[in-house]
């Protein structure tokens, strides 16, 4: 029991002790509300003295006596871990309840993540380098053993790790989720924490500790209440108390990385239901005929359970083309029509590439397509149907080919006119010697006389092809995709910080940001410039004057 | 007809205008003070001049051909370089005066130079729309990634003037005529950013030549994390759009497509590259090695894959082998 607690207890080991902020300064706690700075700045700042308090507070109880260093950005967690070691010491139980810390630990270092993120990219950049998912013969031919690759790599390696099927091999998935893990841990213990202290803001009160910021400046004569009006002016949260000035801008850029983290880990869950609960199935309908969507559809993973919709039929009522002028296909276009078990058509719809048809949870997508048959009149007696098969001639392209048999057809050695065709526009016909003879459109009527046939070509019936699939994890991805674009935008904010002191008639001022760096000097100078210079030096000592 | 000439026109002034703009870059190194002032005015001057006959090139292309102009390798890449005077022109109206233009300038006139070059000639005409690319998720997916590519680029570039300043000493070591090596080791803007920082530190600050280079290497540093955050915003929502795009096109929002891949393997380095960037130990040196390890890797994306032209993003691809 008591280490299934432990994980929930660890993120208040790293609150932060006093001695982060220089030593001398007062550390105070803000309940954040809307603030206007110049008619409540005194009464809604409560200040706690943490001096002592906040480790004894809420360590209470706890065995957890260490000391924990947070600089500005990740903990050392390391130091931890060596530091665990020895008092862990008196006996294996004592070893297993700093178990999950010490995981906790090694996970969310960072070396350790980037390496993670490098790992993954080789491996997916290796899975581009090798054709993937080839029967072994293949890789046999591809990656010899007389003549590895770079002397080392051969197919045994490809086979054995699975690199044949990368973006599915167990190492690389394995990868995945220990970079998942460590996103995880990181969150967890170095993140989390990190918003703590962010939001507990502190007045600084000595001028050395403003002149050791990142950006310092002196401005004579003037005074802090006016720089807190232009800091104002220019979007910050200013926060004064007597003569020190606290400003802030862009917290939320502080905080968006963890939602950048989450949004991934959401992501990585919503892909992981994707892999194990989807139903998959590609099929290639003529035009006219049916199919039940349930037989098309595969599952992929064990969560995949069919649903009610799966007994749909559909019926391919039409496939056709559109044509730019110039001949080349512009869109694809399939007409369906879905029926229930009654027989009831329930959605009729002309789905086309990039507009897919969703009923049910099942998505039909528009992918290929295909040339059926050929519908011919052979001397005005038909029509026939001639099956168009598929040719391979040069490369990928879509060939196909029919042959009407002219003359005797018991002869062995058959002669006839071949028709070959790119696409459903446009059929190339060949004579017995297979010299080319011309170009027919179907549905133009226009006969055509080969070697003393008269042929017509009436239609051509082409197939859609189609692909099928139920994915359940879509929700959640595109929930991790939407708060990703989000927080990645918000990330590009910087947190900047400046604090201010009166000392006599002069205003120290210091600043910090924590990303745009190198914009932040001209800014501030640019912000500095404003500030009004103050020609009697006792305008400082009248607090109500500037305010208005 | 019209439409040509005037796309015509508009290439060969941007492309003069910039050449311009870099021969004045050159001249700024050798000549004296008082005159480097007004020719970089009139330098900042020309870059907007580009900038503005690149968006009229392209808004004249999207008239004449009647889709988004991306939807091949010549108008991505003048889209590129639309993208590099873009940069350029937020970052000099956000901060007047800047040293950017050492890297955009010739980024710009290195795309259009390719692009307008012989080895696309057969592309210029702008073709018609595969069925795939009818959506109106091309125009944000594209210009997403196109955009991210151009901030990317500029990003990496200055961490890789980074590396060549930093690593200089050694360099001079090697042999006296560093000028060369430089040349040779990446493009002439990393020289010319030399060639500044060279003149700077001899002709004003003899003395604390170190002090000023780490001044120097620390601006081109924050420069390049601020840009390479740019771009890794435009990258991620160029790459999640693509991905929904996928889910209405294809089928699913993933498929390991070796171009999907290779934006996500340029997507998990630039990740590294910012996550280098939160640990004191590892910034400058140590992220500006994964930056320009990115530099090779977005080109590896944009161009190695097309080149192949192999799985579902074959739009961009060369023509070599067919008509």
């Amino acid at each position: 029991m008591e280490t299934l607690l432990n994980p929930s207890k660890t993120p208040k080991l790293f609150v932060p002790k006093t001695h982060l902020f220089k030593s001398s300064l007062l550390h105070s706690t803000f309940n954040p509300q809307p603030h206007t700075l110049f008619s409540r700045r005194l009464l809604s700042i409560t200040i706690t003295c943490k001096v002592k308090t906040s480790q004894g507070r809420k360590n209470d109880g706890k065995n957890v006596s260490k000391k924990i260093l947070l600089p500005d950005s990740a903990p050392e967690l390391s130091n931890e871990e060596v530091k665990a070691k020895p008092k862990s010491g008196g006996g294996a139980w004592g070893l297993f309840r700093k178990l999950p810390k010490i995981v906790l630990a090694v996970l969310s270092n960072l070396p350790l993540a980037i390496g993670e993120m490098f790992s993954v990219a080789a491996l997916m950049a290796l899975g581009t380098a090798i054709d993937q998912g080839e029967a072994p013969e293949f890789y046999f031919q591809k990656y010899p053993e007389e003549n590895p690759v770079l002397g080392f790599f051969t197919w045994r390696w490809v086979l054995t790790l699975g690199l044949d099927h990368m973006f599915s091999s167990p190492i690389f998935l394995g990868t995945l989720i220990l970079l998942g893990t460590s996103l995880m841990a990181c969150t967890y213990t170095t993140q989390i924490p990190l918003v703590k202290v962010a939001r507990r803001w502190s007045f600084l009160q000595s001028a050395d500790a403003i002149r050791k910021q990142e950006f310092s400046d002196t401005l004579p004569r003037a005074s802090v209440k006016d720089l807190g009006v232009v800091l104002m002016g220019a979007g910050y949260e200013v926060f004064l108390k007597g003569p020190s000035l606290y400003a802030f801008k862009g917290l939320a850029g502080r905080f968006a990385p963890i939602g950048v983290h989450l949004a991934m880990l959401l992501i990585m869950a919503g892909g992981t239901l994707s892999a194990t609960g989807s139903f998959r199935g590609s099929v290639t309908v003529p035009q006219g005929l049916n199919f039940v969507m349930g037989d098309v559809l595969g599952p992929t993973g064990f969560l995949s359970t069919p649903t009610e919709a799966f007994n749909t039929e559909v019926h391919v009522n039409r496939f056709y083309m559109d044509y730019y002028d110039s001949g080349e296909v512009s869109q694809f276009h399939t007409d369906l029509s879905l029926f229930d078990l009654n027989g009831k058509e329930v959605m009729r719809k002309t789905l086309s590439v990039n507009d897919p048809l969703r009923y049910g949870g099942i998505t039909i997508y528009q992918t290929d397509w295909s040339f059926s048959a050929l519908q011919v009149l052979k001397d005005d007696e038909g029509p026939f149907n001639l099956a168009m098969a598929p040719m391979k001639v040069n490369g990928d392209k879509k060939l196909f080919g029919t042959f009407l048999p002219v003359g005797d057809t018991d002869s062995p050695n058959i002669k006839g006119i071949s028709m070959l065709a790119r696409d459903l526009q446009s059929i190339f016909l060949y004579d017995q010697q297979g010299k080319f003879t011309g170009v027919r459109r179907p549905n133009s009527k226009l006969p055509i006389e080969i070697d003393g046939t008269k042929l017509v070509i009436v239609d051509a019936i082409g197939s859609s092809g189609l692909d099928l699939k139920t994915d359940p994890g879509v929700a959640t991805v595109y929930a991790g995709f939407g708060a990703l674009m989000l927080t990645t935008c918000i990330s590009y904010l910087s947190h900047a910080q400046i604090w201010a002191l009166q000392d006599g008639t002069t205003v120290i001022v210091g600043g910090k940001t924590n990303r745009a760096k190198a914009e932040f000097p001209d800014e501030m100078n640019c912000l500095l410039d404003r500030v009004p210079e103050i020609v009697e030096s006792s305008i400082s000592k009248q607090p109500g004057s500037i305010g208005g | 007809m019209i439409f040509s000439t005037l796309e015509h026109i508009l290439t060969h002034i941007s492309f003069s205008v910039v050449s311009i703009v870099i021969t004045i870059h050159f001249l700024t190194l050798f000549l004296l003070v008082d005159e480097v002032v007004g020719l970089y005015d009139s330098s900042e001057k020309g870059m907007i001049v580009t900038f503005f006959c690149i968006t009229g090139l392209l808004v004249t292309r999207w008239i004449y051909s009647g889709h988004f102009p991306l939807s091949d390798l010549y108008e991505s890449l003048i889209f590129l370089s639309w993208g590099f005077s873009l940069i350029h022109m937020v970052y000099y109206f956000k901060k007047r005066k800047n040293d950017l233009s050492a890297i955009t300038a010739p980024s710009v006139i290195f795309t259009q130079g390719f692009a307008t070059s012989g080895l696309l000639t057969k592309m210029h005409q702008s073709a018609i729309l595969a069925p795939a690319l009818q959506s109106q998720w091309l125009m944000m997916h594209v210009s997403m990634m196109v955009l991210g590519y151009a901030a990317l680029l500029c990003g990496s570039l200055l961490s890789v003037a980074l590396l060549v300043i930093t690593f200089r000493k050694a360099i001079k070591i090697i042999g006296k005529n560093n000028n060369l090596l430089n040349q040779s080791f990446s493009f002439g803007e990393i020289q010319y950013m030399n060639e500044r920082s060279n003149v700077l530190l001899n002709t004003y600050f003899l003395s604390s030549k170190n002090f000023y280079r780490y001044q120097l290497t620390q601006q081109l540093d924050r420069w390049s994390y601020r840009i390479i955050s740019l771009g890794f915003i435009f990258l991620t929502i160029g790459i999640l759009s693509g991905a929904v795009w996928a889910n209405e096109a294809w089928g699913s929002y993933w498929n390991w497509d070796p171009k999907e891949t290779w934006a996500f393997i340029t997507w998990t380095v630039f990740a590294i590259y910012l996550h280098t960037r939160t640990n004191k130990n590892l910034e400058g040196v140590n992220s500006a090695l994964v930056a320009s390890m990115g530099f090779l890797i977005i080109w590896i994306c944009y161009f190695g894959v097309n080149l192949l032209g192999i799985g579902l993003h074959s739009y961009g691809s060369f023509t070599l082998t067919s008509n």
